[in-house]
Order: structure tokens, then sequence, then C-alpha cells
């Protein structure tokens, strides 16, 4: 019995591990249309964390925010949970001088956004890229 | 200020007081400011502290202002920063140089050292976005630091006047008034009548009543020394008095003298004995002792060499005065001290004179008045001693015997024969010079010693005198006459003899000879003759 359960446990933790080895990974991409073919990590921080909003060949980017894994991403991004990336935006609310990214509602949306705007710049599950997407970045967890 | 400086001098209080605030007051000045010096470094970093804790909490958003550029947000911050009194100036320099946000405040203010720090990306930990720099307001801190040392100041002041304050009590309530208080009563005792000094109250059993009880053994001692001296005192005075009575009326004459042998005093028996009754006048010129002494006396060299004063007393027999008033003094001289002698002085004139009296009674005839067989043995003595010292000086002598005298005693009786003695006694005397020594040595035989100065040529002559003048009648108080025949023998010493003994019986030989060949004549002494004899 005891022996049984033990190797229940064991199974699980090997299994979770497993899991969440095959959920990692968060692509940032955007329309295979775009000339632009990679940005940088910190291309990446400047424009999702409004700094500014210009890509490597000078149009304006315009970073979606995907709700289910915004947490995902943001922690992946500039490690930060999404308490603070709300204190962060909320903090700037008066000045104006920045704006958080557009928010998708959900994948349909997002899709939706990233297929009518080569500019548009969003972040997907690296293992679930969709297709005519092009990966700029991929950040590891 | 003088009368301050006496004040300061004659306060013990006062003095210890300024002499402990002095100390204090140095010792306080230094350890101001070192406090000071440790106060303020505290103060400059506590004010640092709160310089980096007011950086730490507006850091945050200054990361985003700088992230973002946001001016507006930047001057949010730099303003806040200045409601803090500490800071005078802040300023957010982006990484180009330029200014995002600069503000400042109280301009007419001192600033300290600028104190910057790194400003990195809220995001990209190590990528620095821009430098905030806080200039502190110096003056501020300074008044601060200021604060905390002025009364740090306050304290050490007010301690070190309490200090001195207290030290002045505790001086004047246990060391001044307790001595003030002992040096009155001190003032005011009568040692004499025994009273004591009574303690301070409190004060017995320290310093202060041991300094009583030390003067008080003092007061004692000098009590009982000081009854003890003058109980000396009266002794001597005593002792003085009989010694004055004594050197007054006493029949010695007492003197002292210098060691240049002056008179320094004289009691009046030696003033009677030396100065004719005169008193010794100490101012008068100085008399040398010498020069009051006769024959016989201390010669100035005696008296006062080095030799002479060192020794044992010594003696001298002098004569004073001339004539009738010569008197003969036995005066001792001892050393009394160095360059001081003492003499006693005894009139010795009567004693002087019994002996010389009895002296001249031993060697005088009592009958005629001539010189005694006693006297005419000292003469020939003294003439042999004479001889031996000057043998060409002769002495001639004459011995002279009567012819048949034993008749006159017979006839006359033995007063008259005295008288003729007497009478013949006188002729020789009559005859003789005065250095000549006429003598009797008993009964009828009589002896004339001529002095080396009568010349022996004048012998025969002298002799023939002396028998002319016997040969005239002798008259005797009776009225009655008596003739006397002599013959006289001559010897002369140096010529005939050296001896005087056989000076005599050459000069007797001579006599007989006389008598033989004829009585009434003389003869000198004839060697051949005697030979044959």
């Amino acid at each position: 019995m005891t022996r049984f359960t033990r190797w229940i446990r064991v199974t699980t933790i090997a299994l979770l591990f497993i899991g969440t080895t095959a959920r990692a990974d968060i692509a940032i991409v955007i329309n295979d249309a775009s000339t632009v073919r990679q940005i940088s990590h910190s291309e990446a921080v400047n424009i999702f964390m409004g700094r500014y909003r210009r890509l490597p060949n000078d149009s304006v980017a315009l970073p979606i925010d995907q709700a289910p894994i915004k947490a995902r991403f943001y922690r992946a991004l500039v490690q930060k949970d999404m308490a603070e990336i709300n204190s962060y935006w909320a903090r700037l609310v008066f000045s104006g001088r920045a704006s958080p990214p557009q928010q998708a509602g959900n994948s349909e949306d997002f899709l939706d956004i990233m297929t009518h705007n080569n500019n548009a710049l969003g972040y997907v599950d690296a293992a679930r890229t969709p297709p005519h997407m092009r990966v700029l970045l991929t950040l590891s967890e | 200020m003088a009368s301050l400086m006496t004040r300061f001098r004659s306060r013990l209080a006062l003095r210890a007081a300024a002499s402990i605030v002095a100390i204090v007051g140095v010792l306080g000045i230094a350890f101001l400011l070192t406090a000071v010096h440790l106060r303020a470094e505290s103060e400059k970093s506590v004010q640092q502290m709160r310089l980096e804790g007011l950086i730490a909490t507006v850091e945050r958003t200054a990361q985003i202002a700088c992230f973002l550029d946001d001016a507006q947000l930047a001057g949010e911050v730099t303003q806040g920063l200045l409601s803090n009194r500490i800071v005078r100036e802040a300023r957010l320099i982006r990484h180009d140089g330029s200014a995002l946000a600069d503000r400042v405040t109280a301009i007419d203010h001192d600033s300290g050292a600028p104190l910057t720090r790194a400003i990195e990306s809220p995001f990209e930990p190590g990528q620095q976005v821009c430098e905030l720099t806080l200039v502190p307001d110096q003056d501020w801190i300074d008044s601060m630091v200021n604060d905390a040392t002025r009364f740090l100041s306050v304290a050490l002041v007010l301690q070190l006047l309490g200090l001195g304050v207290s030290v002045i009590l505790v001086v004047f309530y246990f060391v001044t008034r307790p001595i003030s208080d002992i040096s009155q009563k001190l003032h005011a005792l009568e040692a004499e009548t025994g009273q004591k000094l009574s303690s301070p109250s409190g004060h017995y059993k320290d310093e202060i009543g041991r300094l009583v009880l030390s003067v008080n053994a003092m007061i004692d001692r000098l009590v009982s020394s000081l009854s003890e001296e003058r109980r000396q005192r009266l002794a001597r005075e005593i002792e003085e008095r009989r010694y004055r009575t004594l050197f007054d009326n006493v029949e010695a004459g007492i003197f002292e003298l210098d060691d240049q042998g002056q008179l320094l005093s004289a009691n009046p028996a030696f003033c009677r004995l030396f100065l004719g009754g005169r008193p010794l006048d100490p101012a008068g010129p100085p008399i040398a002792f010498t020069a009051l002494s006769g024959e016989g006396g201390p010669t100035m060299q005696e008296l006062t060499s080095r030799r002479a004063r060192r020794d044992s007393p010594r003696q001298w027999e002098m004569a004073v005065g001339d004539g009738k008033y010569r008197r003969w003094v036995s005066v001792m001289v001892s050393r009394l001290e160095e360059g001081r002698l003492q003499g006693v002085a005894h009139d010795i004139t009567e004693r002087r004179r019994a002996a010389e009296a009895a002296e001249k009674l031993a060697v005088t005839d009592p009958l005629t008045g001539l010189g005694n067989r006693l006297g005419f043995e000292r003469r020939l003595d003294v003439i042999q001693r004479y001889q031996r010292l000057h043998p060409d000086r002769q002495h001639a002598l004459m011995v002279l015997d009567f012819d048949h005298f034993k008749q006159v005693n017979d006839v006359y009786g033995h007063h008259a024969g005295d008288e003729v003695l007497r009478q013949i006694a006188g002729m020789l005397l009559a005859t003789s010079r005065q250095h000549d020594y006429p003598a009797r040595l008993g009964g009828d035989e009589f002896v004339l010693l001529l002095d080396h100065r009568t010349p022996l040529t004048d012998l025969t002559e002298l002799a023939q005198r002396l028998i002319d003048s016997i040969n005239r009648p002798l008259i005797l108080a009776s009225g009655q006459q008596v003739r006397l025949g002599v013959s006289i023998g001559i010897a002369v010493l140096g010529r005939d003899t050296r001896d005087v003994q056989t000076l005599i019986q050459l000069a007797d030989q001579a006599m007989y000879r006389a008598k033989r060949e004829g009585r009434n004549t003389w003869r000198c002494h004839d060697p051949n003759i005697t030979l044959e004899s």
C-alpha cells in the first residue's frame, strides 16, 4: 500500500516536470509579410514596456497583449508578475507619456489583429505558432 | 586688578577653584573640541544616510521616469526630493549628459559634496538609463551640526561652572574656614598661661586636627624651653652678680688681655696696683700690659707669641712704680680663649720685703752692721764665679787682726769691746769703697774683700790708711780712750791664686807674717816666703 502510494507520487512529480518542460518558451511573432526578421530582447522590452513603438525597419510597432498567456510572457520578458506590470502602467496613466499594449481578449481577436496588421507584434506559445507568423524572438521560461 | 590679584593670592579656596576650573576648562575644551568633531562627523554621516534613504525612496519612480524619458515624472521626483530641506538641488541627467529634470532651492545656501547615483532600467538590471545627483544644503547641515554641538557646549560650560562653585564651597568649608579659625585662635592664644588650641568641630581626626595637635605639642615644647631658659638666665644673673662682687672686691688684681697684650678689662684691685687707682677707661687709648710692668715683667713676645698663648699658666714677679711707690706684683697669666688672656695679680711687696730683710739679716753681723761669715762666704762664691768668667780681673782680700784686742774686753768690759768693734767697722766702711765688702767673721776677726775695680796699686796706701785710722785713739762713750794696733795680711785672687779658699789661707799667712814681723803693719803674700815657711 505504502509502496504503491510512493510510486504514484513519484510518477505524478515526474509527469508535472515533463509537462512544464513541454509548455516552455514563448515566441514573439509578427505577420510574415513584415520585413522584420528578428528583434533583440532589449528591443522587445522597449516596445512592450512603452519606451518607444518602433520596429528595426523604422515602422511603428503595435504591441498586442494576449490575455491567456500575458502573465507568462511578462515573467519571461522582464521577470515581473502582473501586479508589478499593472502598477507600472497605473503610474503612467496621468503623464500620458506611454501607454500599455493593445489588449486582445482571446485567440481569435489576437489572430485577427495579427493577420490584418503587418506591424502588429504579439506573443504566442512557442509550441503552437499560428501559420503565417514569423518568430522574431523566443523567450525561454 | 591688583586687588583682585591680592585677593587671589590670599584666598585658598579661590585659588584652588581657579586652578581646578582652569584644568577642567582646558580638559573640557579638548573634550568639547573632540566631541564637536565627532558629533559633526556623525551628523554628517547621518545626513549622508538620509540622502541615501531619500534616493532609495525615489529610486523606483526615477527609474521609470528615466526609462520612459518622462520629464514630467522626473520633475515630480526631483520636486519631491527638494521638499526635504537637506536637499538643495536634485537633478536627473540622461545618458547623453542632458538634464531630464533639474530643480534647485535655497539658492543663497552653500552646496555640500554632491551625491550621485546611477539609475538603471527598471526592467533590465545593469543597463544604466540616467544619473540622479543630489546636492545637499551645507548651510542646513551645518545648522543641524551646530544645534547638536551647542547643546554639548552649554552642558559642558554649566558643568564647569557647577564644578568651580562646588570646589570653592568644599575648599572653603573643609579647608579655608577651619584654617582661618585656627589662625584666629592661635592669634589670641596666650601660650604662657598653658592655654591650648582646640580643634575646629568636625576636624578632630583629620589633617587639621593633627595640625592642631602638632601646634599644641610645639607650644608645649616652646613654653617649657622658655621657662627653662628663664630659669637658666636667673641662675646666670646670680652667678654674674656673685662673680662681679668677687671681681670688684677681691684684693687680687684681675684683668683680661687681648692677643696684642692690651688691657680689655681690669678690676678695681688691678687699677689700684697698676694704674694708681684710676679706673680703666674702656673708651680710652689702649694700654699695653708691658707698658705697666717694670723689672721682671713679661716681654710683649712672651705674652703674645703663639706658643706662649697656647701654654699653660705662666707666672712673673715684676716691679711696678718707682722709688717709694715701687711695689712688687706676682702676675699669673693663662689663656681664657682664642685671642683672650686672663691674668691674676697679687701684691707681694710685703712678702718680698720680708724675704729681703731676712736675707739681709742672715748675711749681716748684728753688732757692726757689716757682713757676717755667711755673707762673706756668699760673696766669695760670687767672686769665685766672676773670676772664672773674667780671669784677668783681680780681687784683693785683706785679713785684719787686732793686736791685744782681748785686753780691751778684759780692761773695759764687753760693752766697751762691742763699741770698739762698731767704731772699727765704721772705719772699714769709711776707708773702703762702695763695691768693696767689709765683713766681721767673728770676735775681732775682720776682713775686707776688695772689688776688682779697686786698683792693686792702691792696696798699700789703703792698708796704711787703715792702720793709721785704727792707730788713732778711740774715744768710747764713757770718755775713755783706747789704742789698738792691727796686723793686715793681703792676698790677691787672680794673681796669687785662683781659688778663694786658698786666697783666705794666703791672706791669713800674710797676716801672721805681719804679726811676726813687728805687729801693726801689713804684709802682702809673698810666694817665696810662703814656700819657705
